[in-house]
C-alpha cells in the first residue's frame, strides 16, 4: 500500500476540515490532491500530533485531521497520552507508517522492529485504534473515524516512496497567513489584528 | 515555593492580557499557579508531558484563534529549543513563555540551568524580561503579550521566586 494512494482514496471526502501535515513527502502529496487554505504544513519532525491537538481544542466544532509519520510520532510519543486524556471528539490522528525515516534516506524506525504504534496509542488511552494494510481497509477505517464524534487513531502501513507530484509551493510564513486568514474568515474572529492587551502604555513604567 | 496570593496576581494579569489557553509542565515552585489555572473556567489548561508538546499545542491553538502561553521550568525551555526554532520562530507564532528561573542567583540547585537560561533565550532571538517585582507583574505580562502579538514571535518572562 502506498501513502499517495491512501490520500487519493480519502481526499474527495474533505470539505472545510482542517489538516495538519508532517514534515516530508506527505505535505507535497496532500497539497497536490487538496490545495486548500485549511491545510497546515509543518516544517518540524515530531509536533504534528501536538499542533493537531491545539487546533482541535481551540475549535471544537471543526473537524481536524492529522497526517503524521512513524518517525515523527516516535519523536513525540508522549503527545499520545496528552491527546488521549483530552480525547477531543473532533480529532482524527492518521499515521502513515513506512517503517523508516524516509526523508533522512531511509534509516529504519522502531516500527521496522517490534513496535506497534496502534498498541502504543491504545495504551496511552485512545479508545479507537486501527491498523490498515490495504487501501479499502484504510478508507473504511478513515471514513468511520471522519464521520464519528469520537477520537480515532489509524495506522496505515505503507511502503516507502513518494507520489509523482510537484513540490508544494508554500513558504512557512505564507502558509501561516493563508491558514489564519481562512480561520478568521470562516470563524469570524480576529487573530492577526493589532495588539489588544491593556495596561501596556510605556509611559506608565 | 509559590504562594496563592502571588499566583492569583499572575493569573489575573494573564487573563487581562487575553491569554486563553495555557500548556504547562509542573515545577515545585509553580504548583499554586498551575492549580489555579486548572481551576479557571475561562482558560483552557493543557497539561503536557514534555515542553516541546506544549509549544506544538500553543502553535495549533494560536492558528485557530486562541491566545496561548506555556508555563514551565527553565529545564523545559531547554527541552523546547527545537520546537521553538522549527515551529514557533519559523512560522512566527506569538506564544508567551513563562519560565521559572531555577538556578537563579542565590538558588542552591540547578546552577547550570541558571547560568544558561538567559544566553539560550538570547541565542534563540527571543525577547525576554526577568520578573523580580510582584508589584510589576501586571505591567510585565501585559507588555510581553503586546510584544509577542506585535512581533508575531515567542516572548519570554522569566519568573523568579519573588513573584511566585
Amino acid at each position: 500500500m502506498k501513502r499517495f494512494d491512501c490520500l487519493k482514496a480519502i481526499a474527495p471526502y474533505f470539505r472545510d476540515e482542517l489538516v495538519v501535515t508532517n514534515l516530508g513527502g506527505v505535505r507535497h502529496e496532500w497539497y497536490a490532491l487538496r490545495p486548500h487554505p485549511g491545510n497546515y504544513h509543518l516544517q518540524n519532525l515530531g509536533l504534528t500530533s501536538s499542533v493537531g491537538l491545539g487546533l482541535a481544542l481551540a475549535l471544537p466544532h471543526r473537524r481536524v485531521v492529522i497526517f503524521d509519520g512513524d518517525g515523527s510520532l516516535l519523536l513525540n510519543l508522549g503527545s499520545l497520552a496528552t491527546i488521549a486524556n483530552f480525547s477531543p471528539k473532533n480529532l482524527v490522528h492518521v499515521v502513515f507508517d513506512n517503517g523508516c525515516y524516509e526523508s533522512s534516506r531511509g534509516a529504519p524506525t522502531a516500527t521496522a522492529g517490534v513496535t506497534d504504534l496502534a498498541a502504543v496509542a491504545k495504551g496511552a488511552g485512545f479508545a479507537h485504534t486501527a491498523t490498515a494494510t490495504e487501501i479499502e481497509d484504510f478508507e473504511e477505517n478513515f471514513l468511520k473515524a471522519f464521520r464519528s464524534s469520537e477520537l480515532h487513531f489509524i495506522v496505515a502501513k505503507v511502503e516507502p516512496g513518494m507520489g509523482d507530484v510537484p513540490p508544494a509551493p508554500l513558504d512557512s510564513q505564507e502558509n501561516k497567513y493563508t491558514f489564519v486568514r481562512y480561520i478568521e474568515k470562516t470563524e469570524k474572529v480576529s487573530i492577526l489584528g493589532s495588539p489588544q492587551s491593556r495596561g501596556s502604555d510605556l509611559k506608565e513604567r | 515555593m509559590g504562594t496563592y496570593e502571588n499566583s492569583r496576581r499572575i493569573l489575573e494579569a494573564l487573563k487581562e492580557a487575553g491569554i486563553s489557553l495555557m500548556a504547562s509542565v509542573p515545577d515545585i515552585n509553580l504548583k499554586e499557579l498551575i492549580e489555579l489555572i486548572g481551576q479557571d473556567k475561562e482558560i483552557v489548561h493543557v497539561p503536557v508531558g514534555r515542553e516541546e508538546e506544549g509549544i506544538g499545542v500553543c502553535t495549533g491553538a494560536y492558528l485557530a484563534g486562541k491566545r496561548p502561553a506555556i508555563l514551565m521550568q527553565n529545564a523545559g525551555l531547554m527541552n523546547s529549543c527545537n520546537a521553538l526554532t522549527t515551529t514557533a520562530l519559523q512560522f512566527g507564532i506569538p506564544v508567551l513563555l513563562l519560565v521559572y528561573y531555577a538556578g537563579d542567583m542565590g538558588d542552591d540547585a540547578f546552577h547550570m540551568l541558571g547560568l544558561l537560561t538567559e544566553p539560550v533565550l538570547s541565542g534563540l532571538g527571543i525577547k525576554y524580561a526577568v520578573m523580580r517585582d510582584p508589584a510589576r507583574v501586571k505591567r510585565d505580562i501585559s507588555a510581553a503579550v503586546t510584544s509577542a502579538q506585535a512581533s508575531k514571535r515567542p516572548v519570554a518572562l522569566v519568573l523568579t521566586r519573588a513573584v511566585l
